[in-house]
């Protein structure tokens, strides 16, 4: 029997006339670990290869050490590749968290907001979030978290607090709880919370767990993601395209769930948007 | 285009965490849908439960089944579990066993040991490859193994995305030393590994029923290598490590 995205992949063809959007991508190196070759062209390049259409990245070096040049630097490269990067404005509660919000507010490329609560040892529902929840609650953008069953700062119960208490805020759970453990606790908190959205990018998602998600919540509420340059481009992918779900709730998962998050930007396409109206970055 | 793909890290058997486990039957169905032709088979018996309980229903399970090549599950023999350590090696080739298992840290031992010499000593006399999935052990005890024991091939499994450091540095310094597909998953690791170390030290992996096929499948299908390189790496370079199968054995 066909299958549009199996075929192409045991083919090792690019994915053909298909939208899709990683949902959780970064952007240069990581002094933790090597990766070889970093660049957002060899990115751009692995992206061809696969047939991504657009991968929304947050800067390592925003997250890492330091929030403004690191949100500069995504700026950089959604210029450089205006239709195939979108970026999220990653936020440090130890730094100015309204003045970088506001330094990139209309941007179109910028289209949502990323917390890493546990690099920065600070916890989600902490009290310095609270800039961050006004803002998404103000201008519908999605706001990606890295969240981990086993943390102390980013953890399930953590998320479905937030989510309960901001319900028009639209929440992605990065790496879905990370583990096992943490997909099932996920999967409880999502189904709980419309307002959860589970990504699945990391070491441990498999196609069956992709296909629990769908099942308990929806297509629409799952959302493909990366992590690359960190995890190479085509390993989550792959438990996406070879999960047995019907093709359209496959493709839902690959980017058409996460398009309809990022309204207006991608709908129009960040580069039709960067030429007809400027990016309104300052 | 058509690729043979020849897993060498694959187990059957019931988990803990699922509902559901893996059998032969059922690994066959999924190889078929993932396009792969043969795979290397431990018991997960082995494990958790009994090591030689679960070698011997490995064999029980995979009989009359070509595909499946049989993998044995090893461990130091100071507690006598292997009945002496030359006469489980002896038994495991002649049940035509292809190649060795060991998961030190579940098991609590540590495979750069001397409890480990007459054993791995042994293994490489046999010629047959050892397996070794990185969350049981270090790259620094692989790579003390690997000197010590020159005969022995071993194939480093579900290395992961943050250890390229430490793989370019064993693989630099040993010639026994090969690293499988079921994790290795730095971006862009696997071109990387194969321009500088060669292609011939990569093999393709799933991890079942752990991890999913769909992973090593996806990043070889989908991978940056010429077509010879991609060959070596689907199954030559697995088949240049396992004995050659014996006349009238299935």
């Amino acid at each position: 029997m066909t299958d549009l995205l199996r075929d192409a992949v045991l083919d090792g063809a690019p994915l053909r006339d298909v939208s899709v959007v990683d949902a959780h991508a970064h952007l240069g190196s990581y002094g933790r670990f090597f990766i070889p070759d970093p660049a957002e062209a060899t990115m751009v390049r692995l992206m061809d290869r696969c047939g991504v259409s657009q991968a929304v990245m947050s800067s390592c070096l925003a997250f890492a050490h330091d929030a403004k040049a690191g949100n500069d630097a995504t700026a950089q490269a959604l210029e450089a590749y205006p239709k195939r990067f979108l970026g999220y404005v990653v936020v440090n509660p130890h730094q100015a968290i309204e003045s970088e919000l506001s330094r990139f507010s209309g941007h179109p490329g910028m289209v949502g907001v990323k917390l890493h609560p546990e690099v920065h040892q600070y916890p989600l529902t902490g009290p310095a979030y609270e800039a961050v929840w006004d803002h998404a609650d103000r201008t519908r953008q999605p706001v990606l978290i890295h969240t981990s069953s086993d943390s102390r700062f980013n953890n399930l119960e953590q998320l479905a607090r937030i989510a309960s208490e901001h319900p028009a805020v639209r929440l992605i759970a990065g790496h879905a709880g990370g583990s096992r453990v943490g997909f099932a606790q996920a999967i409880g908190v999502a189904g709980q919370y419309p307002n959860i959205y589970l990504e699945i990018c990391g070491s441990f998602a498999t196609c069956r767990w992709i296909e629990r998600m769908v099942t308990a919540l929806g297509a629409d509420r799952v959302l493909y993601g990366s992590d690359f340059p960190f995890i190479d481009l085509r390993y989550s992918i792959g438990r996406v395209v070879f999960a047995e779900l019907e093709l359209e709730d496959r493709l839902a998962v690959l980017g058409g769930s996460m398009r309809r998050l990022l309204t207006p930007a991608s709908e129009a396409g960040f580069g039709e948007l960067w030429r007809a109206g400027g990016c309104g970055h300052n | 285009m058509t690729l043979e793909l020849f897993d060498v890290n694959a187990m059957i058997g019931p988990l803990a965490n699922e509902p559901d486990g893996i059998d032969s039957a059922r690994l066959l169905r999924t190889m078929d849908s993932f396009g792969i032709a043969e795979a290397v088979v431990g018991h997960l018996w082995s494990v958790a439960y009994d090591l030689r309980t679960g070698n011997h229903r490995l064999l029980a399970d995979i009989a009359g089944q070509p595909r499946l090549r049989p993998c044995w599950v090893v461990l130091p023999d100071t507690c006598g579990e292997l009945g002496g350590t030359s006469r489980f090696v002896s038994e495991a080739l002649e049940a035509g066993v292809v190649a060795f298992r060991a998961f030190p840290s579940t098991h609590g031992y540590r495979l750069a040991s001397a409890d480990c010499s007459d054993l791995l000593g042994a293994l490489g006399e046999g010629g047959l490859p050892l397996l070794v999935d990185m969350q049981e052990t270090s790259w620094p005890e692989i790579e003390a193994v690997a000197h010590e024991h020159a005969q022995l091939q071993i194939v480093a499994c579900a290395v992961g995305y943050r250890a390229l450091r430490q793989i370019a540095g064993v693989l630099s310094r040993t010639d026994n030393v090969s690293v499988d597909l079921s994790n290795l998953s730095t971006h862009l690791g696997l071109e990387w590994l194969a321009a500088r170390h060669g292609a011939g030290r990569l093999i393709f992996g799933t991890g079942l029923p752990h991890r999913d096929p769909a992973d090593a499948v996806t990043r070889l299908r989908w991978s940056e290598l010429g077509a010879d390189e991609l060959a070596a790496v689907a199954s030559s370079n697995l088949r240049r490590l396992l004995p050659a199968r014996r006349a009238g054995r299935s």
